[in-house]
């Protein structure tokens, strides 16, 4: 049976190296985050407010809407968040965990505990003057202050409700009342169960088993998807003027980036285990070791792989493995890496680079192979292009002082983000916000300061 | 008692069952889609997921590249499995905007579209006389995506291709995960392209809000490395302030202890107990209510400090290896700290918890007959998410969208088949064309 021959390039793509300097330069000037602070904002018509605890998720959907320009009011109990304690061994910048301190940024910080109606009261107060609510709990916690959705919406049709937890909020196993951490929100997700080294020709070994993504994966999972959802529900509000409530479970937001997952497994009946170096969709899309450091190298389609062999010198491992479905054999792919490596490990990663340039942007063979250098936190942050690019911004901020964080990822012509402050301490806008939207003063927050209500 | 009282609300207020008896948030916001593999695809099946209307705009005869990726090489009712996860609902258009009508035919359609998405080489709609500066002449109210590895402009835009897993190694996610000493990993989903896709999909969102509050639309540019770099955590931070390069930690999490994946007889299990009171009930799960007293372990910052958190893992991977994982997820709950099994795509599909709750979706495709997949996690109770039906073949909808839209009548269309501006699928490669068994009329609308 002769198998039909299969390309990936891409249809629309030319491959020329000329760039048309013309729309280059005119986007850079219409999009530079240089610019970003002359622009008007997207969302600085909205305020909402953030009860999340112990949570990156919340705080990273909340940190979106912030970047975007909304007034984001943090509640947090009178000790403080959780999440505050969340840093590499414990490192603490002005007392708080440096995992905080990333997903602080533009909100303000009062404090009100939820657990006594003065508190409870508070919190309906602001939710009735709100756009947007976002909380964290376990299903029915919020509903026992009385300040869930359903008691919400009655004093605010317009108030958006997002609720962001392991478990949801409906369904069999919602209001299990099980504690959840970014782990747990990966082990569900499907998504380690294939992430992680396959068992070698060594037997198994303690790095065998799945494998988390480096970060916090679950959690930026979660938040994303809240924030798309809060958005989708602000337009709907836009409309029709209604609210509503949104409920997000991180382990589903991650699993929607699980590719065919769910339906490889509805069509064949199969599921994929680790996969390691491998892919199970395209090979080689392969991570392999250079004499310095590794690379990401991909040849799959037959006409990049008639490329990537070429490079290496090694037409006879074409013809090894001539077809996809050879190369996508599972029993295959540790000798191909293997060959790959004994080529690449003769490199470092910058040589490979060259070597895969020179052979694409000259045109000195059919196909196209990608291919790049690993990239370590060091590397990067030391990298001038992404300073250029707006990818970090370093500033100084009123009581964090001179720190560097990662920028909002949008360039935009219009509305771009952008970070105005770092952080503030616990309950340090209990003064601004509650006299601002409750008209309470100084003396009653010191009474119920007394009274660890605030 | 008052639990079951919400969770009974909730149950009917987001009861699956009634999805399509409610409205779409994006109703009546039309996308217009030029691109290919994920990255691009995602964000217009994002907003259709919520009820915004999608014209994909493919190559005549091959189409999609990701009608070629798909699982160890497997084609389903000829249909690539990869190509279905980011192509929902969706109108398949094939049509070529590298000659002069089709370039004209995607402008008239830009016009009456609210987004733009695509995710070709810096310049390149541009120089087909499609870009931003031209499609926001013709509707100023355009809001424009366009996604790539690198950008729109920097020293590392030009001339490079861009794939998923290179976003994961350019960024620093792939030098994070693994374990130390190890092959740094690759996560085994294309997470770059997915999350990149959800955070160029939040852009247009946010554009879209200002749109509706003032009409005026805007460029959005996204690049796929730059968005993992956002959500690597305390990582720059540290390395500002201590010069900190993060290294490859397994599953431990250098910043919240304990929170790892242990090794029970059965299978592995992950633990995480963050506050004194979670220590205190794994401790107590443990037989070693002491340890939650022991100067080492006794505070957050002490069970974080490099060395204890080293000593209370080891003490815990000891312990779990005497459990089975079902042992450690009840003794979680009893004792309130966080622990769960690893979930496959097994577990995932068979979940109760996830049909109910329309993650794990089941519909019927006029072409495809029942499928099962993963639908929108973003559970709206007025205007839930939903998936109308899979993927098509190259081409499918041609005729519906041309006559609907820009009035094309029969022999304009003819015409334009026969300058093969517009056509369908190929039989060869596979992925492009119906099931063996079409009948030749299922799921064409017109």
């Amino acid at each position: 049976m002769t198998l039909p021959k299969i390309t990936t390039n891409l249809p629309y793509e030319d491959f020329s190296t000329e760039t048309d300097r013309t729309w280059v330069d005119w986007i850079h000037d219409m999009d530079d985050p240089k610019q970003n602070y002359l622009k008007p904002e997207a969302l600085d018509d909205l305020t909402v407010i953030d009860a999340s605890y112990g949570s990156i998720a919340g705080l990273f959907c909340s940190s979106i809407l912030a970047e975007f320009g909304a007034e984001v009011i943090r509640v947090e109990p009178p000790e403080g968040d959780l999440a505050r304690e969340f840093s590499p061994f414990g490192y603490k910048h002005q007392d708080t965990g440096l995992g905080y301190l990333v997903e602080a940024r533009n909100k303000l910080h009062i404090t009100a505990n939820l657990a006594t109606s003065e508190g409870q009261e508070v919190f309906r107060r602001l939710a009735a003057q709100a756009d947007v609510v976002i909380e964290t709990a376990a299903a029915g916690v919020m509903d026992g202050y009385g300040l869930s959705y359903r008691y919400l919406k009655d004093i605010n049709p317009r108030l958006i409700y997002a609720a962001i937890n392991t478990y949801g909020h409906f369904g069999p196993d919602a209001g299990c009342g099980k504690v959840s951490y970014d782990i747990i929100d990966q082990a569900r997700s499907g998504v380690m169960a294939v992430t992680g080294e396959p068992v070698g020709p060594e037997g198994p070994q303690p790095w065998n088993i799945p494998t988390k993504e480096g970060s916090w994966m679950g959690w930026y999972a979660g938040g994303a998807w809240a924030a798309f959802g809060v958005l989708g529900a602000l337009h709907y509000r836009h409309v029709t003027g209604e609210g509503q409530m949104v409920d997000v479970a991180p382990p589903e937001a991650e699993l929607s980036f699980c590719d065919y997952h769910v339906a490889y497994y509805h069509t064949t009946g199969k599921i994929r285990g680790l996969v390691g170096a491998y892919d199970s969709a395209v090979f080689p899309y392969t991570i392999v070791k250079t004499k310095d450091s590794y690379s990401f190298i991909a040849g799959f389609s037959d006409v990049n792989w008639e490329g990537l062999t070429n490079i290496m010198g090694d037409p006879e491992l074409r013809k090894k493995y001539p077809t996809i479905f050879d190369r996508l054999n599972p029993d295959f792919q540790p000798e191909i890496h293997k060959a790959i490596e004994a080529w690449s490990k003769n490199f470092t990663s910058q040589e490979v680079f060259e070597k895969v340039q020179d052979y694409t942007l000259n045109r000195r063979g059919p196909g196209v192979v990608a291919t790049a250098r690993m990239a370590d936190v060091k590397d990067n942050f030391e990298d001038e292009n992404w300073w250029e690019r707006g990818v970090f911004d370093k500033g100084t901020d009123p009581v964090y002082g001179d720190l560097a964080l990662q920028a909002p990822v949008w360039k935009m012509t219009g509305t771009p983000g952008r970070i105005k402050w770092v952080c503030r301490p616990i309950g340090a806008d209990n003064e601004y916000i509650y006299q601002k939207y409750l008209g309470i003063g100084k003396t009653q927050l010191q009474e119920w300061k007394t009274k660890n209500i605030v | 008692m008052s639990r079951e009282e919400y969770l009974n609300w909730t149950n009917k207020a987001f009861d699956a069952s009634k999805i399509f008896a409610k409205p779409e948030a994006l109703h009546g916001i039309r996308v217009l889609e030029l691109a290919t593999l994920i990255l691009g695809p995602a964000v217009p099946d994002n907003l259709g997921l919520l009820g915004a209307e999608v014209i994909k705009v493919e190559l005549p005869g091959a189409g999609d590249t990701m009608r070629s990726v798909t699982p160890y090489g497997t084609f389903w009712k000829n249909a690539s499995i990869g190509q279905f996860a980011q192509n929902h609902s969706k109108y398949h258009l094939a049509l070529d905007v590298r000659v002069s009508q089709g370039a004209e035919i995607f402008r008239r359609l830009a016009k009456k579209c609210d987004v733009v998405v695509e995710n070709l080489r810096a310049g390149t709609m541009d120089r087909w006389g499609i870009g931003y500066e031209q499609l926001r002449e013709i509707n100023p109210g355009i809001i424009y995506i366009a996604l790539n590895g690198f950008g729109q402009w920097g020293e590392y835009s030009v001339g490079r291709a861009s794939y998923d897993a290179v976003a994961q190694t350019v960024s620093g996610l792939l030098a994070t995960t693994g374990f130390p000493g190890r092959l740094p990993l690759k996560t085994g989903v294309f997470v770059g392209d997915y999350f990149g896709a959800l955070q160029g999909t939040i852009g247009v969102m946010a554009a879209l809000h200002h749109r509706d509050r003032t009409g005026h639309g805007q460029f959005i540019e996204f690049s796929q490395g730059e968005g993992l770099m956002r959500v690597l955590d305390w990582s720059w931070l540290y390395y500002y302030l201590e010069k900190y390069n993060r290294p490859q930690t397994g599953n431990r999490d250098l910043a919240i202890c304990p929170s790892d994946v242990f090794s029970c007889q059965d299978a592995p299990v992950a633990v995480a107990a963050a506050s004194n009171q979670e220590f205190q009930g794994l401790c107590t799960a443990m037989g070693k209510p002491e340890l939650a007293k022991d100067a080492r372990f006794s505070t957050i910052s002490a069970r974080l400090k490099d060395e204890n958190a080293v000593a209370l893992l080891a003490i815990i991977r000891d312990w779990a290896k005497t459990k089975t994982v079902a042992e450690v997820d009840a003794l979680g709950s009893k004792h309130g700290f966080a622990a769960s099994p690893i979930l496959d795509a097994k577990d995932l599909y068979e979940s109760p918890h996830m049909r109910a709750r329309a993650t794990v979706f089941e519909y019927e495709d006029p072409m495809y007959g029942k499928m099962v997949e993963t639908c929108c996690p973003a559970k709206l109770c007025k205007t839930p998410g939903r998936i109308k039906w899979a993927n098509k073949p190259v081409g499918l909808d041609n005729d519906f969208v041309l006559r609907k839209l820009l009035g094309l009548r029969t022999y304009q269309l003819k015409a334009l088949a026969e300058q093969k501006v517009i056509g369908k699928w190929v039989e060869n490669p596979p992925g492009r064309k119906p099931p063996a068994d079409w009948d030749g009329k299922a799921g064409v609308i017109m």
